[in-house]
């Protein structure tokens, strides 16, 4: 009896073992996928930012930088961010390479308000806050970046009425 | 002699495509389709289900690349994330409508007499696996399905092993008397 139940059983097993047909389309639709959507860390920005989950607010107090349509050949804007928890806070963008180190922020009125001074040529730029040296933070009140090759979030700034 | 083509190692894939090559996540794509496929299908029931669970694991072990801490061993951190997705996909209508659906195409090559047999064995088994507790049927896959050890399975789900011994034990229970069942249908 037993035997027969355990025959049975490896029937069973052996029928569940055949190769199972899979869509000869799906690594092409994952890969499609893959292409688009943000995974943590990408060539040019060797970091991990949704590994970081560190609550800060981030609030952009400037007055609307990504505003500024002046003809002027280049604009000094002030980024601010609002992140109380934040030991470190940079900027980075197009305009630095994405390298945090040339352009930190800081905090120089306190309660974690950080604070920086770039000098843009005309032009339309992505940039992000990147903070704790580990997360990347779009520019909640600035339009986002739709065309970012990395796929973490960044924000777009036109200077000098250029671009969109 | 000769040429011999070498693939690379899982590890060297992750290790390319955390280096910015996402080309390289294809080969990776290609090397463990067919077998997550494989479970996928017989966990959740429905193919079009479960190449929706396989697409959308692949797509989260790429976004999650950087939390796989031991890319030598992408394959099982793969793995478990496939078995949690197959779990929230559940029981669904998905199991319903297996009951209706016979792949002709899976029967292609089988070993029984004849294919009004093979249909008939095929839709006893889904049928039989169909009616297995979802935990239950997830530990008899992996561990007779998917060969894999009990101590995998455990890192897998989370249960432990004797739990799983038991699980799969009952499971080979269950499926026996489910079959002894449609026999006599």
């Amino acid at each position: 009896m037993f035997e027969r139940e355990d025959e049975t059983v490896e029937r069973v097993i052996q029928h569940l073992r055949r190769p199972v047909a899979i869509d000869a389309g799906l690594d092409a639709r994952v890969m499609r996928e893959v292409a688009q959507v943000p995974r943590e860390g990408r060539r040019g920005r060797p970091l991990w930012p949704v590994l970081a989950a560190a609550a800060v607010v981030a609030t952009v107090l400037v007055a609307r930088p990504w505003n500024r349509t002046a003809a002027s050949k280049a604009d000094t804007l002030q980024f601010v961010l609002v992140a109380p928890q934040a030991a470190s806070v940079a900027l980075v963008g197009d305009f630095n390479d994405w390298d945090p180190a040339r352009s930190p922020m800081q905090t120089a009125h306190g309660a974690g308000i950080w604070a920086t001074v770039v000098r843009l040529a005309p032009g339309r730029y992505r940039y992000a806050f990147l903070v704790n040296g580990v997360e990347w933070r779009a520019d909640p009140n600035a339009p986002a970046a739709k065309d970012d090759e990395f796929g973490t979030p960044s924000s777009v700034i036109t200077v000098g009425g250029r671009g969109s | 002699m000769g040429i011999h083509k070498v693939e690379p190692s899982d590890a060297e894939l992750v290790r390319r495509v955390r280096a910015g090559d996402t080309g390289a996540y294809g080969a990776l794509v290609s090397r463990y389709r067919d077998r997550l496929g494989r479970y996928a299908v017989h966990m959740i029931g429905d193919r079009e289900d479960a190449e929706e669970a396989l697409q959308d694991s692949f797509v989260r072990a790429y976004r999650s690349l950087a939390r796989c801490d031991d890319p030598a061993r992408f394959g099982a951190w793969l793995y478990g994330i496939l078995v949690n997705r197959c779990r929230t996909t559940g029981a669904r209508a998905a199991r319903r409508r297996r009951m209706f659906v016979r792949d002709a195409q899976a029967l292609d090559g089988a070993a029984h007499a004849d294919r009004a047999d093979r249909l008939d064995w095929t839709d006893a088994v889904d049928r039989a696996l169909a009616r297995l507790a979802p935990d239950y049927r997830e530990a008899f896959l992996l561990k007779h399905v998917e060969d894999l050890e009990y101590e995998e399975i455990a890192e897998l789900t989370g249960a432990g092993v004797s739990a799983l011994k038991m699980r799969v034990k009952r499971a080979r229970e269950q499926l026996q008397k489910y079959l002894r069942e449609a026999e006599h249908v």
